[in-house]
C-alpha cells in the first residue's frame, strides 16, 4: 500500500468520528476552554486576575472549605463503614443475600437529589420519625443541637449516597484478593494478622484510595442535595456557582468562572489521582 | 521408618468422597507423584498433608510426628501452587524473603537465604523486579525458590506446570527434579500428566475416584500394570477380552492368545489381556520362526510421530496399534498386507472385575 | 486444573453475628428513608408518632389536579427519550466505528468518556449558558438535552462498550461473510442482535439518569422547561405531602428501571467465550 492510499484510509477512518467528536467539542470542550479563559479576562476583554481576587474573599473562601469538609468528611466515612460493610457483604454465605445487597447499593448509590433530601427532612427533620423515635423511646432530645439542615444533617445524607458506592467499589476488590496468596502465606508461616498486614491491605490500598479520591469528587460536584435540603443557609462552591448563573443574588459572573475553574482543577486532580490508583489495582489482581 | 506416612486417611465433602484408605509411605528424599484424572483427590490429599483440609480419619505422621493437630502456617511444608501465588505487591526478593520474615529471621540473614536460593533457581537477576514482570516458567522458578528458602521438610507441588506452555513444562520439570534430588528434599507433586510423572519420579501413586490404585516405580507402573485403569490410563494398550483356555493361552473369540502371565488363574476366568503397541512386531511377509501369536492383517492408517511411527492394524476386523521405529525401512503403506506378532511375556493379563 | 468434584470449602454456613449486625445497620440506613418517605405520601398527621396516625391518598389526588404535574412529566419524558435517542445516535455507532476501524483512537474515546465525571453539573451548566448566549439556543430545551447527552455519555458507552468486546466481532463477521451476507447484513442481523444487551442497558440507565437530573434542568432552563424533579423541589418547600408523593413516583421509576436492567443484563450478554465455555 502506498503513503497517499494509507493516508486516505487514516483519514476516513478518522473522518467516521466526526459527528462524535463534533458535538463533544461544541458542548463539552470548547465551552469548558472558553470558561477557563473568560475566567482570565474582564468585561472589556483584558487579561486580569481580578476574578480570582474577587473570588478570594471570605464568603468564597468559606464556601470552598465548606465544600472541601463536607466532601472529605463523606468520602473518609462512606470509605470507612463502605470497606467494613463491603466486606461483611463479601464474605456473606448466601449467594443470593449477597446478590440483593448489591443491587441494593446499586440503587442507593443514586437516589442522589431532591427526593433524598427531602427523605432525610421527613425522617430527621424537627418532627422526623427518628427524631420522634429517639425522644419518646430513649429519651434523647436531639433538636436544636441538631438540625438536618445543618452541616450534619447534610452529611448525613451525603453518606447515604457514598456508602453504596465504595461498597460497589470495595468488592471486586476484595474479589481480587486471590485463596491462592491466603493460602500461600499461611504455608510459609503468616497468621491472619500478618497476612492482612503485609498482603491483603496493600493489595486494597489502590482501590481504597481509588474509592476515596472518587466518593470525594463526588460529593464536591454534588448540587441537588445540598440545594434542597440547605438552600442557601449553608454556603458550598456548587452553589453559589448556581447563584452566578440563576442571577438569584448579584454576582459578578467572573467569580463564578473562577470558582469554577478551582472546582475543575480540584476534580480533575481527584480524577487523575483516580486513574492512576485503578490502574495499579486492575495490574496486581489481573495476574 | 519412613519419614512421611500416611495411614488410612479419608476425606469426604458433604456426601462426595474425595480420598479414601489411603496408604503411603515415603522415604526421606524421594519424589512421590500423585497421578491421576481430576478429581480422583489428588489435590486434596496433599492439601491434607499441607494443613488447608482436616482429614475425617487416619493419621499423618512426619519424622515420626503426627502433624494433624499442627496448624497450616506451623508445619514446616513448603508448597507450590499451580497459580505460582506470588504477592504482586512485593519484589521477588521480598517475595521469596516472606516466609523468613515470618520466623523473625534477622534481615541480613534472610536476605542471604534469599539470594542464595535465588541463585538456586538461576533468577538471581530478577530480585528487584515485580512479578507481573516476570514470564510464567520464571514465576513459578520464584514460586520454588519462595516455598525452598524457608528449609522446609516436606515440598508439595500441586500441578506446578499446568499453567505453562510444552517446551517450558519439559524444561522446567527436569530443573524441579535436579533441584530436588540435589538439595535432597522429600517431595510431593500432584500431576495429572503421566509423562511428567514418569519421568521425575521415584516413587507413582495412581489415583482414580479417591484411591489407590497403585503403588509402584515408574517402570513397575509401566511394565506391570496392577490395575485395568492403570494399564490404560499409562500409556497406551491394546486390550482382547476373553476367557483363559489353558495354564498358558487365553481364547478371546476369534484369536488365542498365548501368555506367560497368568498367575495361576483358572481356566475359564474371563480376563482381559493388554499389550503395548511398542510390543508389536510388524513384518512385511510371514516370520518363519514365530510360533505364538502371529496374525495377518492390513495396515489401515500410518501415522507419523517423529521418533516412532503408529499403525492401525486390521486383523480379521479388529484393530491393533504398533508402534514401530521406521529406521529407514519405507515398506509400510496404506492397505498393506503385513504380519504381526507379540511375544508371550509382554502379554498383560488381568481378572476383568 | 482444579478437580471439578470437590465442593467449595464452607459452602453452607452461617453469618456470624457481628456480620449480621453490621448489615442489618446497613439496611436500616439505606432503607428507612425510603420506606419513610412511601409512607408519608399516603398519611394523614404524622408529626409525632411512630407510624402515621391516618392514611389518605389526598396527596396523589391532589397534585393530580395541578395542571404542571402532567406538564412536567412530559417534560422529563420528552428530556430522557430524546437523550437517549441522541446518545445511541452519536454513541453506538462510534463505539462500533472505533472497535472495527480505529483502535488507535481508544485511548481518546476513554478520556472523552472519563471526562464528564470531572466536571461538576454547575459547571457545566455555567460555561453552556454563557457560550450560547444567542437565540434560539440560548436557555432551550435543547441545549438542556445537548447538556445530558454529555452528562450521560459515559454510561451508554460503557455499556455498549462492554457488550462489544465480549464478542469477537471480526471472527463473527468473518463468518457470517463466509456464509454469503453482505455488510449491511452482517450488521443488522449478526453484530447488533448481539450488542442489542448492551444498548438497551445503557438506554435504560440514560432514561433513569436524565429523569431524575436537577441541576441541569433549573440551571440551563429554568422555569419555561420545568421538569418533574423541579416540580419536586417546589413541593418540598409548599406541601409536604405532595413532595412525598412525588419522591415515591421518582423512587418507583428508579426502581423500575434498575429492575429492567438487572433483568436485561441477567439474561446474558452472551459473550464467544461463554459459547465456547459451554460445548
Amino acid at each position: 500500500m502506498n503513503n497517499s492510499s494509507r493516508w486516505q484510509k487514516a483519514i476516513s477512518a478518522w473522518a467516521g468520528l466526526t459527528p462524535f467528536l463534533l458535538f463533544c467539542l461544541a458542548f463539552e470542550i470548547v465551552p469548558i476552554i472558553l470558561l477557563v479563559r473568560g475566567s482570565f479576562l474582564d468585561k472589556s476583554g483584558h487579561l486580569t486576575t481580578a476574578h480570582y481576587v474577587d473570588a478570594a474573599t471570605p464568603l468564597y473562601l468559606k464556601s470552598i472549605w465548606n465544600s472541601v469538609k463536607l466532601s472529605g468528611l463523606t468520602a473518609a466515612i462512606g470509605t470507612l463503614l463502605g470497606v467494613f460493610i463491603g466486606y461483611n457483604i463479601y464474605r456473606w454465605p448466601s449467594k443470593r443475600v449477597q446478590e440483593l445487597l448489591i443491587t441494593l447499593s446499586d440503587v442507593t448509590t443514586n437516589f442522589a437529589g431532591a427526593p433524598l433530601a427531602f427523605a432525610f427532612i421527613i425522617v430527621l427533620g424537627s418532627n422526623g420519625i427518628v427524631t420522634q423515635f429517639l425522644l419518646q423511646y430513649l429519651g434523647l432530645k436531639i433538636y436544636p443541637t441538631f438540625s438536618v439542615y445543618s452541616f450534619s444533617g447534610l452529611t448525613l445524607a451525603y453518606v447515604y449516597f457514598q456508602l453504596p458506592l465504595m461498597v460497589l467499589l470495595i468488592i471486586p476488590a476484595f474479589a481480587g484478593i486471590k485463596k491462592e496468596w491466603r493460602e500461600s502465606a499461611t504455608n510459609l508461616g503468616a497468621n491472619t494478622f500478618a497476612f492482612w498486614w503485609n498482603i491483603g491491605i496493600p493489595i486494597l490500598a489502590p482501590s481504597l484510595l481509588a474509592g476515596f479520591v472518587l466518593l470525594f469528587a463526588n460529593a464536591f460536584g454534588a448540587y441537588a442535595t445540598a440545594y434542597t435540603l440547605t438552600g442557601s443557609r449553608l454556603s458550598l462552591v456548587t452553589l453559589q456557582i448556581g447563584f452566578t448563573i440563576t442571577g438569584e443574588v448579584l454576582h459578578d459572573p467572573g467569580i463564578g468562572q473562577a470558582l469554577a475553574v478551582g472546582s475543575l482543577l480540584i476534580m480533575g486532580t481527584c480524577i487523575a489521582i483516580y486513574q492512576v490508583a485503578s490502574n495499579r489495582a486492575r495490574q496486581w489482581t489481573r495476574r | 521408618m519412613a519419614y512421611l506416612e500416611l495411614t488410612n486417611i479419608c476425606k469426604t465433602f458433604s456426601s462426595v468422597v474425595a480420598v479414601k484408605d489411603f496408604n503411603l509411605s515415603v522415604e526421606k528424599g524421594q519424589l512421590v507423584s500423585f497421578l491421576g484424572p481430576s478429581g480422583c483427590g489428588k489435590t486434596t490429599t496433599l492439601r491434607m498433608i499441607a494443613g488447608f483440609e482436616t482429614p475425617d480419619s487416619g493419621s499423618i505422621l512426619l519424622n515420626g510426628e503426627n502433624i494433624a493437630p499442627i496448624p497450616p502456617d506451623k508445619r514446616g511444608i513448603g508448597m507450590v501452587f499451580q497459580s505460582y501465588a506470588l504477592f504482586p505487591n512485593m519484589t521477588i526478593r521480598d517475595n521469596v524473603m516472606f516466609g523468613l520474615k515470618m520466623q523473625r529471621i534477622p534481615k541480613q540473614e534472610a536476605v542471604e537465604r534469599a539470594d542464595k536460593v535465588l541463585d538456586l533457581v538461576r533468577l538471581q537477576n530478577t530480585a528487584k523486579r515485580y512479578p507481573h514482570q516476570l514470564s510464567g516458567g520464571q514465576q513459578q522458578r520464584i514460586a520454588l525458590a519462595r516455598a525452598l528458602a524457608i528449609e522446609p521438610r516436606v515440598l508439595l507441588l500441586d500441578e506446578p506446570l499446568s499453567a505453562l506452555d510444552a517446551e517450558v513444562r519439559v524444561a522446567l520439570r527436569g530443573e524441579i527434579r535436579r533441584i530436588q534430588s540435589d538439595l535432597g528434599i522429600t517431595t510431593v507433586y500432584v500431576t495429572h500428566d503421566q509423562e511428567e510423572a514418569l519421568s521425575i519420579s521415584d516413587l507413582v501413586v495412581v489415583m482414580n475416584n479417591g484411591l489407590i490404585e497403585q503403588i509402584g516405580s515408574p517402570q513397575e507402573i509401566y511394565r506391570k500394570p496392577a490395575t485395568r485403569f492403570v494399564a490404560t490410563f499409562i500409556g497406551t494398550a491394546n486390550e482382547f477380552q476373553g476367557k483363559i483356555s489353558s495354564s498358558s493361552s487365553v481364547d478371546c473369540g476369534m484369536f488365542s492368545l498365548e501368555s506367560t502371565r497368568l498367575q495361576g488363574m483358572p481356566v475359564n476366568t474371563p480376563v482381559v489381556v493388554l499389550i503395548r503397541p511398542e510390543n508389536v512386531e510388524v513384518f512385511a511377509e510371514k516370520p518363519q520362526e514365530v510360533k505364538h501369536n502371529l496374525f495377518e492383517g492390513r495396515i489401515d492408517t500410518v501415522t507419523f510421530h517423529g521418533a516412532i511411527t503408529r499403525l492401525a492394524i486390521d486383523i480379521g476386523g479388529r484393530s491393533i496399534t504398533a508402534d514401530i521405529n521406521i529406521n529407514g525401512q519405507s515398506f509400510l503403506s496404506h492397505q498393506q498386507n503385513v504380519w504381526l506378532c507379540f511375544n508371550p511375556d509382554v502379554c498383560q493379563v488381568m481378572k476383568t472385575e | 486444573m482444579q478437580e471439578s468434584k470437590q465442593p467449595e470449602k464452607g459452602e453452607v454456613g452461617k453469618p456470624g453475628w457481628l456480620q449480621v449486625l453490621t448489615i442489618v445497620f446497613f439496611l436500616f440506613y439505606m432503607l428507612i428513608p425510603i420506606i419513610a418517605t412511601y409512607i408519608f405520601s399516603v398519611a394523614t398527621r404524622w408529626d409525632k408518632t411512630i407510624l402515621p396516625e391516618g392514611y389518605t391518598l389526598e396527596g396523589y389526588t391532589e397534585v393530580a389536579k395541578n395542571p404542571y404535574f402532567l406538564i412536567t412529566l412530559k417534560n422529563s419524558l420528552v428530556l430522557s427519550v430524546l437523550s437517549v435517542v441522541l446518545n445511541l445516535v452519536l454513541i453506538v455507532p462510534t463505539v462500533y466505528w472505533v472497535h472495527v476501524h480505529l483502535h488507535a483512537a481508544k485511548p481518546l474515546l476513554d478520556l472523552l468518556m472519563i471526562l464528564p465525571f470531572g466536571i461538576p453539573g454547575v459547571v457545566l451548566a455555567l460555561s453552556l449558558v454563557q457560550v450560547y448566549n444567542f437565540q434560539p439556543i440560548h436557555r432551550s430545551p435543547f441545549l438542556l438535552a445537548a447538556a445530558t447527552v454529555i452528562f450521560t455519555m459515559p454510561y451508554m458507552y460503557r455499556s455498549v462498550s462492554n457488550n462489544i468486546e465480549a464478542i469477537d466481532i471480526p471472527t463473527l463477521t468473518e463468518a457470517a461473510q463466509s456464509l454469503g451476507a453482505n455488510m449491511v447484513n452482517v450488521l443488522t442481523r449478526v453484530i447488533i442482535p448481539n450488542i442489542f444487551p448492551g444498548i438497551l442497558s445503557g438506554s435504560l440507565l440514560v432514561f433513569a439518569t436524565v429523569f431524575a437530573e436537577f441541576t441541569l434542568a433549573r440551571l440551563i432552563v429554568g422555569a419555561s422547561f420545568k421538569t418533574f424533579p423541579m416540580l419536586l423541589v417546589e413541593y418540598t418547600r409548599k406541601d409536604g405531602t405532595i413532595a412525598a408523593g412525588l419522591s415515591v413516583i421518582s423512587f418507583t421509576i428508579a426502581w423500575i428501571v434498575s429492575l429492567l436492567i438487572l433483568w436485561v443484563s441477567g439474561k446474558g450478554i452472551k459473550s464467544t467465550s461463554d459459547v465456547i465455555k459451554a460445548r
